[in-house]
């Protein structure tokens, strides 16, 4: 009988053993209706975005439509482009080189004003003498059927992009930074007057600082504004601070707790994403050590909630209808993870998720595998946590969060 | 010829291939064709001495014409590299040392395979490039137990001596690379993110032209006359770097391929090509076990002709089966393995076969039980002789037996000589 059981407890574990092997050459394909949008392929027919210029750097979903502003190389200008959830495909895209000539960029995430107006900035490219033109403010309308409408608000500080914005709950008031100084400036969408603060640019000391360390503003400036319950803006500012600007005094006050941090590792301090949880808390995530965070508004405490990866940066966080925090960790040089945060269970890891892309002439579906996603956001019920990636040709990720 | 008269005609072949099937377990390499001019002295398989620990070769096999040899690299699966060179002309297999010391490579630098063709460049220097291609490499990467990234590297055939010519991606393997002849600059296919690289050593310029591919890497990048260097997407259409302008020109049409083809298998690309200067053609085969003939042009991409599929397989996914490996004989045939990899038109069974891209017409010419040759790798290998070279490994029992990864049990890899019009033994 014992060498019986002795013989089963060796096929079990031996089972065990080559199934795991085998699951190793898997990866994490989500069960149910996750799905892959093909947005961008060369030399077709098709409607899709051509390469180098599809890099998705600003993204929010209203309803089925998901709105992307994209990133391209130097010298090429950038697009805003709208999928249909569920239609699982782009219907709609607007090259910015037709409304704003001489831009590269539209990287500071999307807010959404009263009307359902949604806001954004750009950066411009070099210009032949290796001189950055100004970055625009623009205001994007996406009727019902998905066509977009872009126009220029002006550059709110002269000569300068724009690289983080927010709107505040009353969808009234813009609140960004600009690039590459790094002044915050304010935009009264009616009136259309705008204000600059020279209060979180960087130091001469700080600029030294960075430079010693090869860091640059893309780098060091906060890369996301979030506006707390209270209407205060908050953002990342300096060597590790975390700073927030009062509207109606029009102050600014930098916490006295910084960005979790490695020790001797201020100078990578960078806010990438922001995500309000329903009771007001700050979630954010740090670039320099890929550090999730979370923010107290009430009491300025910071929470170091760790790493869910081994590599840097945070780059996307936004809570699902399961009530769990989704986001994206790591990056280049290294490889970005799907993550999700829950106070109980903690960090769950998915690494590079694998989703099916259907669409004409790939009708049986193929396989996407994600390694560089820049951005996530969550449909309004959170059923939907939408990944754009940042690659040569670019493509949406929707991943179907459970009830 | 349409598909369906293609299979008519391929019909006794596929009795053949089962009358054969039920005379498996063959010990040796056997001739299926009485009477016929080829038999078992036209092939050798060569064994790899001086590497105990030695268990696969990955398309890693290419001929340098100006020394008139052969190279191979043999790894141990884990992190261990032998460089190979095979002298035809004295038939000596020669260990020229592993990689890691001839390049200096420090621990962590760690290589585990060569994936990539051996392709001669200028001056007669060999070029290739280094993989993960190993369990923690797939998974670790950027873990500090995972894989740092691959190098090209560059053998003097003269000074015998191995050059490291630099990283392609942190992290990312260099699964093939191909060189342009005149310039000696590089083009790389990383792994997993599928980018395309091109890198000229000389100047240290590295440009990284971005991703092409899904949720999985095609094995294959290969050049033209012209120095032209072709790749596939996601979508299995050719691209190409076009020397003239640097950039990338896509196809506008994908490769042909089966109906109801998977979508794992169109993103899988090319597994083997076989170049034919004198006719302007380079033959190529999908992972969906299509023969393609590809007339490339110097500018553009030129025409694609659909040649059928590798073999019969008398059922309803003639996609199926796995070819990744082929030689163009001086006789103008094409010479390929079919099976590998728990794919096998026969079971358990790798078929040599030769195809006619004239005529279409395709005989199997040996049938070896997967205990004798497990599957062959390699493209494009030829030398002046008109002896053709694949990479070849084979499954100890033990291997055969289990349900575990077949990448992880014993192998035994050998070089396979084959000539189709004399003996090689």
């Amino acid at each position: 009988m014992k060498k019986i059981a002795i013989i089963l407890l060796t096929i079990v574990l031996f089972g065990g053993w080559t199934q795991l092997l085998n699951a190793q050459y898997t990866f994490w394909e989500p069960e149910g209706e996750s799905f892959a949008i093909e947005v961008s392929l060369e030399n077709t027919d098709l409607m899709r975005l051509p390469i180098y210029r599809n890099a998705v750097q600003s993204l929010i979903v209203t309803g089925d439509h998901i709105v992307a502003g994209t990133t391209a190389d130097e010298g090429l200008a950038p697009f805003v482009y709208v999928a249909s959830i569920s239609q699982r495909e782009m219907i709609s895209y607007s090259d910015l080189e037709e409304t704003i000539p001489g831009q590269r960029s539209i990287q500071s995430d999307f807010c959404q004003g009263t009307d359902g107006t949604l806001y954004a900035g750009t950066i411009a490219n070099k210009d032949n003498y290796g001189k950055r033109g100004a970055g625009h403010l623009i205001a994007v309308d996406v009727d019902r059927d998905g066509a977009i409408a872009i126009q220029d608000l002006g550059s709110p500080v002269p000569g300068e992009g724009i690289f983080a914005l927010t709107c505040d709950a009353a969808g009234s008031t813009i609140f960004g930074i600009s690039y590459p100084t790094g002044k915050f400036f304010t935009y009264d969408i009616a009136s259309g007057e705008e204000e600059v603060f020279d209060d979180i640019v960087p130091t001469d000391s700080e600029r030294r600082d960075f430079r010693h360390y090869v860091q640059t503003p893309d780098m060091y400036l906060s890369r996301a504004l979030v506006e707390n319950e209270r209407g205060m803006i908050y953002g990342s500012s300096g060597l590790n601070n975390i700073f927030y600007f009062n509207p109606e005094e029009k102050s600014f006050t930098i916490l006295d707790e910084t960005l979790p941090e490695v020790w001797g590792r201020t100078s990578l301090g960078q806010v990438q994403a922001w995500a309000t949880s329903e009771d007001g808390l700050l979630y954010g995530g740090n670039r320099g050590d890929g550090e999730l965070f979370i923010l107290n508004p009430e009491t300025g405490s910071v929470k170091n909630l760790g790493k869910p990866v081994l590599m840097h940066q945070l780059r996307g966080l936004a809570f699902g209808r399961d009530g769990k925090l989704y986001g994206v960790a790591g990056g280049p040089p290294g490889y970005g993870h799907l993550f999700s945060y829950d106070e109980e269970k903690g960090f769950h890891i998915y690494g590079n998720p694998q989703f099916t892309m259907v669409a004409p002439g790939i009708e049986q579906g193929i396989d996407w595998r994600a390694f560089n996603m820049s951005r996530l956001a969550s449909s309004p019920d959170g059923k939907y946590i939408v990944i754009g990636e940042d690659e040569s040709l670019s493509q949406l990720l929707i991943f179907a969060v459970a009830e | 010829m349409q598909t369906k008269e293609l299979a008519l005609s391929l019909f006794p072949l596929f009795l053949i291939i089962v009358l054969a099937g039920s005379t498996a377990n063959c010990q040796t390499a056997a001739n299926i064709f009485d009477g016929a001019t080829i038999t078992e002295k036209n092939i050798d398989f060569i064994f790899y001495p001086g590497f105990p620990e030695q268990h696969s070769t990955w398309n890693s096999i290419g001929y340098s014409p100006t020394s008139n040899s052969v190279f191979m690299g043999v790894t141990d699966h884990v992190k261990t590299t032998a460089l190979y060179e095979y002298l035809p002309e004295s038939g000596d297999m020669i260990n020229r040392g592993y990689i890691a010391d001839l390049a200096n490579l420090r621990e962590f630098q760690w290589q585990g395979k060569v994936h990539s063709k051996f392709v001669e460049g200028p001056n007669g220097d060999v070029y290739f490039s280094t993989d993960g291609g190993v369990l923690r490499s797939v998974h670790f990467r950027d873990h500090p137990n995972g894989y740092r990234g691959g190098f090209f590297m560059k053998w003097d055939t003269e000074k015998e001596k191995l050059t490291n010519l630099g990283y392609g991606m942190e992290y990312d393997a260099i699964k093939d690379m191909d060189v342009d002849p005149e310039t000696g600059v590089m083009y790389g296919i990383s792994f997993p993110q599928v980018h395309f690289l091109v890198y000229d050593a000389d100047k240290n310029d590295f440009r990284d032209l971005g991703r092409l591919g899904g949720g999985h890497v095609p094995r294959h990048n290969f050049t033209d006359w012209w120095g032209n260097v072709y790749y596939v997407d996601w979508r299995q259409r050719l691209v190409k770097y076009e020397k003239s302008t640097e950039e990338l020109v896509f196809a506008r049409e994908s490769l042909p391929s089966f109906e109801g083809t998977p979508g794992k298998t169109i993103i899988t690309g090319i597994t083997a090509f076989a170049k034919d200067e004198e006719n302007g053609v380079i033959y190529l085969i999908t992972y969906g076990a299509k023969v393609l003939a590809f007339y490339p042009t110097e500018d553009g991409i030129g025409e694609v002709v659909d040649l059928g599929g590798v073999i019969d397989t008398g059922d309803d996914r003639p996609w199926a089966p796995y070819v990744p490996n082929m030689n163009v004989g001086d006789n103008g045939k094409l010479y390929y393995f079919v099976g590998g990899h728990r794919q096998y038109v026969i079971e358990d069974h790798t078929l040599l076969v030769e195809m006619d891209p004239a005529t279409g017409e395709r005989n199997i010419l040996y049938k070896f039980h997967v205990s004798e040759m497990r599957e062959a790798t390699g493209s494009n290998t030829k030398d002046k002789d008109g002896n053709l070279y694949f990479a070849g490994r084979k499954l100890g029992q033990d291997a055969i037996d289990s349900d575990e990864n077949v990448e992880v049990t014993e192998s035994t890899p050998f070089m396979i000589k084959f000539n189709p019009g004399k003996e090689v033994r």
